[in-house]
């Protein structure tokens, strides 16, 4: 490959190289700031060299947590994050705007103590990322395992399960994730905090006027309505405590920033930044933003303080709706700053969120290829009254992900009618860029989807973001969310091998399922159905019964000051944000490796039980030998039965019955809220993880091969008929009333859609997708040429970015066989 | 089958395995209980299609696979 010094824009353009041309087109100080941030994403399984685990944070918590031994839970946690804020070494990365990071260091990951021992287990044997001196290390670590054995979030809950639940969840093979907000999904309540019109000064003043009122009735009358304000005052206190904390380290970078600029800075421009970073954090979290810089700054130093309490694996946002106002006041009002300035600070925003990483066990690692959680960032979408909310700063944020290129965090893009033709445009470029996202939502489904299901009003729906990849959820009092647990994700392709197996599960060597039966004696595709379909409502109801109870005990077994001082509901009530009371619910089941049961459905029902091909016995003998011996047989049921994508109605309909059971069962299972558990097929790279834990289905795959990449995607390679017909069949679905919302993964070429030919073409394919009633769909636009000349020399093609699921990842980073996976899905010609 | 680098010989289930080049095709691959190599195995043949090693074929170990998934295809 030439120097792309070399090479003309014009060339780089040809070859689709369009990470060189990122490299020239943004700024000097992107450019620095985006070649510092330092990848905390694993590279596969594992982290890259020089990524080491922080001991700074985990010593001034566990100090600080046993000194407060005697304090109710949430009071306990705020006084040791105070301990945590007030002591943790700060730094100013040079050419930085944007202040704040939860590591000590720009190259460490922050490590959750308290939440799991199995994680703690873990970090101590993980190798490569002790600090030196390692032997010192491992011992600190040692000790602090030795602490906090028995009293994390989890050990806590795992002493309440129903022990059958717990040894069938702990197996690894239904389902993953920790039942605790300490590495929750947690939805943040935007419109409380993020409005302009309070910072945290005037929640603290909220929260003493609750304190008094309820002191005065604490000295009152005696009665038993006055006995739960006792606690509540303690809590409280706590959010006080926490968002006290909170303002003092914003201005210890404040502080650092103005040591700086006196006393040692001798470029001027940097001085005079360096100031007005000093300004901007002496203001916000505790006063509300008054331009762009200090919005950003104040919704940063939030997600990270957020991250301070709680691993929080996604990053639930809508930056060009609350930051929009800001942008246009900035430059287009007052011209203060220019638009170049402004993408300069929405880069640096993006790479702030990049840099960004706590340690996560290895089945995290592994579902999340290159990335440290899912920050699905919403853009677009319509404001409360229906009228479009797209505004400079949507384009600005399209704009500058082509400059920065990191893979984390992603965009998510609320598409509804009234898009203008340039917010369309600067996305289609960003997809031509083979950046893999914005991935386009259909927002009057889903705005649909969010009352049909949960009840939320239509004001209220209209405020929805990506709770993780793909969940819609409200930012309001009583809509969002607080925690969403991983655990709530079942690995679905184990529903169809138990109905086969008896709920037998030969890889874990384990009665899982209920026994429905010996599949070798079913005489009629009926049987296998209703097989089927008990095993679905065991798998859910074991992993729904689990997080229910996480949620639960939450406020007990953890506790959330800092996210209860930001909720308006946790503000009002004295509650912790995380408990159920005064929520709406907005709950849903992931369900991975969902589309191999109506291909495997599908396969028994044409090949043994309407073509008489093969006996059911046969079928069960090849799959408990992995097909080993049974190639032939294996190629036919992959070749010659009907497949999902091909707008064919045989699988078709049995996928829509599928799902139909799904939608009946999930109006039964309620969450502690009282609200219902919908299902959300995708995968991000569990397709992946669960290869192993798997076996032998009807649909052709043996124990090891990857399971399907998307929700609602065909097999990779075994769409055959086209883009119009995998439209088709996923239009087929009712996506209101089905489900959550259905992830669909499309390749298309990006030779195909050059220039505005190509654009016209992704505009007609998009007007089919939104006719059809489908909600999702995100695209990989990169060339196998180009993917296989990385996976040959993948320094040299170290930027190329893919859509792996939920998500986007450096194709670098994901293991050889997600790489392979991504290869294997069929290019769409449009 | 036989090990092409270890001349091991077996039934095709003693040796590891991986997992599919696609779907669709017959090839795999699998690992010698012997040497640890993998191999690329005709599944329909029972048979050892080639050695594979990072960089050996043209995009390295698996797209090396991806060619010869397609071919078999073809020839299935």
């Amino acid at each position: 490959m030439a120097e792309p010094a070399q090479v003309s824009l014009k060339e780089l353009e040809k070859k689709q190289e369009w990470w060189w041309i990122a490299e020239r087109k943004r700024s000097k100080r992107l450019d620095y700031l985006r070649k510092a941030v330092w990848k905390k994403g694993a590279l596969g399984g594992n982290y890259a060299p020089g990524i080491k685990v922080d001991l700074e944070l985990p010593t001034l918590f566990t100090q600080a947590w046993d000194f407060w031994r005697f304090d109710p839970i949430m009071l306990r946690r705020a006084k040791t994050n105070s301990n945590v804020l007030d002591n943790i070494t700060i730094f100013i990365t040079d050419h930085a705007q944007i202040m704040g990071y939860m590591g000590s260091a720009p190259h460490t990951i922050t490590w959750r103590l308290d939440g799991a021992s199995m994680v703690n287990e873990e970090l101590y044997n993980e190798p490569g990322i002790m600090p030196e001196p390692q032997e010192e290390s491992l011992k600190k670590i040692a000790e602090f395992n030795a602490y906090w054995g028995g009293q994390t979030a989890i050990d806590k809950l795992a002493r309440v399960l129903d022990p059958e639940d717990a040894v069938k969840f702990l197996s690894g093979a239904i389902g993953w994730g920790a039942p605790t907000s300490a590495y929750g999904y947690s939805g943040k309540n935007y419109e409380y905090f993020m409005t302009g019109k309070r910072g945290f000064e005037d929640i603290i003043a909220e929260i003493d006027a609750s304190i008094e009122k309820a002191e005065d009735r604490t000295i009152g009358l005696p009665g038993p309505d006055i006995l739960p304000l006792y606690d509540r005052i303690q809590n409280w206190i706590a959010m006080k405590t926490a968002l006290q904390a909170s303002i003092r380290w914003a201005k210890r970078f404040a502080r650092l920033a103005r040591i700086i600029a006196e006393n040692f800075e001798t470029d001027p421009k940097r001085k005079k930044e360096l100031l007005r970073i000093a300004e901007t954090c002496e203001r916000v979290p505790a006063k509300p933003p008054r331009n762009l810089q200090e919005s950003l700054q104040y919704d940063h130093f939030i997600q990270i303080l957020a991250r301070f309490e709680a691993h929080e694996g996604a990053w639930p946002s809508r930056p060009d709706y609350y930051h929009g106002p800001y942008y246009d006041k900035d430059v287009n009002v007052e011209k203060s700053i220019t638009k170049e300035e402004a993408l300069d600070l929405v880069g640096e925003f993006m790479i702030r969120a990049y840099e960004v990483g706590g340690f996560a066990p290895r089945w995290a690692r592994e579902g999340l290829q290159g990335i440290t959680g899912t920050w699905v960032w919403t853009l677009g979408g319509v404001k409360q009254d229906g009228s479009d909310a797209c505004n400079d700063l949507t384009i600005a944020f399209l704009q500058a992900a082509r400059l920065v290129r990191v893979a984390n965090p992603t965009f998510a893009f609320r598409w509804h009618p009234k898009v203008k033709d340039e917010v369309m445009r600067e996305i289609f470029e960003c997809i031509r860029h083979g950046l893999g996202y914005p991935s386009m939502r259909n927002d009057p489904i889903l705005i649909n989807n969010a009352m049909h299901w949960h009840g939320h009003p239509l004001e209220e729906a209209r405020t929805w973001v990506h709770q993780a990849c793909m969940s819609p959820n409200p930012t309001t009092k009583h809509g969002f969310q607080p925690m969403r647990m991983a655990s709530a994700t079942a690995n679905c392709a184990k529903i169809v091998e138990y109905a086969l197996h008896n709920g037998y599960d030969y890889v874990v060597n384990m009665q899982m399922g209920p026994k429905t039966g010996d599949a070798r004696k079913f005489t009629d595709f009926e049987q296998l159905f209703r097989a089927w379909v008990r095993q679905m409502e065991w798998i859910f109801s074991l992993l729904v019964r689990t997080v229910n109870l996480g949620r639960y005990k939450d406020p007990e077994f953890f506790g959330r000051p800092f996210l209860s001082g930001i909720s308006e509901r946790a503000v009002e009530s004295g509650l912790d944000a995380v408990s159920y009371v005064g929520e709406r619910g907005n709950c849903w089941i992931t369900a991975f490796t969902y589309v191999e049961n109506a291909d495997a459905l599908a396969a028994v029902k044409k090949l043994v039980f309407d073509d008489k091909k093969y006996t059911m016995d046969q079928l069960i003998t090849a799959l408990e030998a992995n097909w080993d011996g049974y190639e032939e047989m294996r190629l036919d049921f992959v070749r010659n039965a009907p497949k999902w994508g091909n707008d064919d109605d045989y699988v078709d309909n049995i996928m829509i019955r599928c799902l139909e059971e799904c939608a009946r069962f999930s109006k039964e299972i309620k969450c502690p809220c009282g609200n219902n558990w919908p299902i959300l097929p995708e995968n991000v790279s569990g397709n992946i993880h669960y290869a192993n834990i798997v076996g032998a289905l009807p649909n052709g795959r043996r124990l090891g091969d990857a399971l399907y990449d998307g929700g609602v995607s065909p097999g990779p390679g075994l769409d055959k008929n086209g883009p119009t017909a995998v439209l088709k069949s996923c239009g087929k679905i009712d996506h209101i009333g089905h489900g959550r919302a259905f992830l669909l993964n499309q390749r298309l070429s990006p030779s195909q859609l050059a220039g505005e030919k190509g654009y016209q073409l992704w505009r007609a394919y998009m007007k089919t997708w939104a006719d059809l009633g489908n909600d999702h769909v995100q695209f990989n636009m990169v060339s196998d040429a180009t993917l296989r000349a990385a996976q040959k020399d993948p320094e040299k093609f170290s930027e190329v970015i893919v859509r792996v699921a939920g998500y986007s990842a450096h194709f670098v980073d994901i293991s050889r066989k997600t790489q392979d996976n991504i290869i294997q899905r069929t290019v769409q010609g449009i | 089958m036989k090990c092409v680098e270890c001349n091991f010989e077996g039934p095709v289930p003693r040796f590891r395995y991986l997992y599919n080049a696609r779907i669709d095709a017959p090839i795999t691959l699998r690992q010698c209980p012997n040497c640890q190599t993998w191999l690329a195995v005709d599944e329909l043949k029972a048979a050892v299609v080639q050695k594979v090693t990072p960089g050996e074929a043209p995009w390295g170990k698996s797209a090396g696979i991806e060619d010869l998934a397609e071919d078999a295809k073809a020839n299935v």
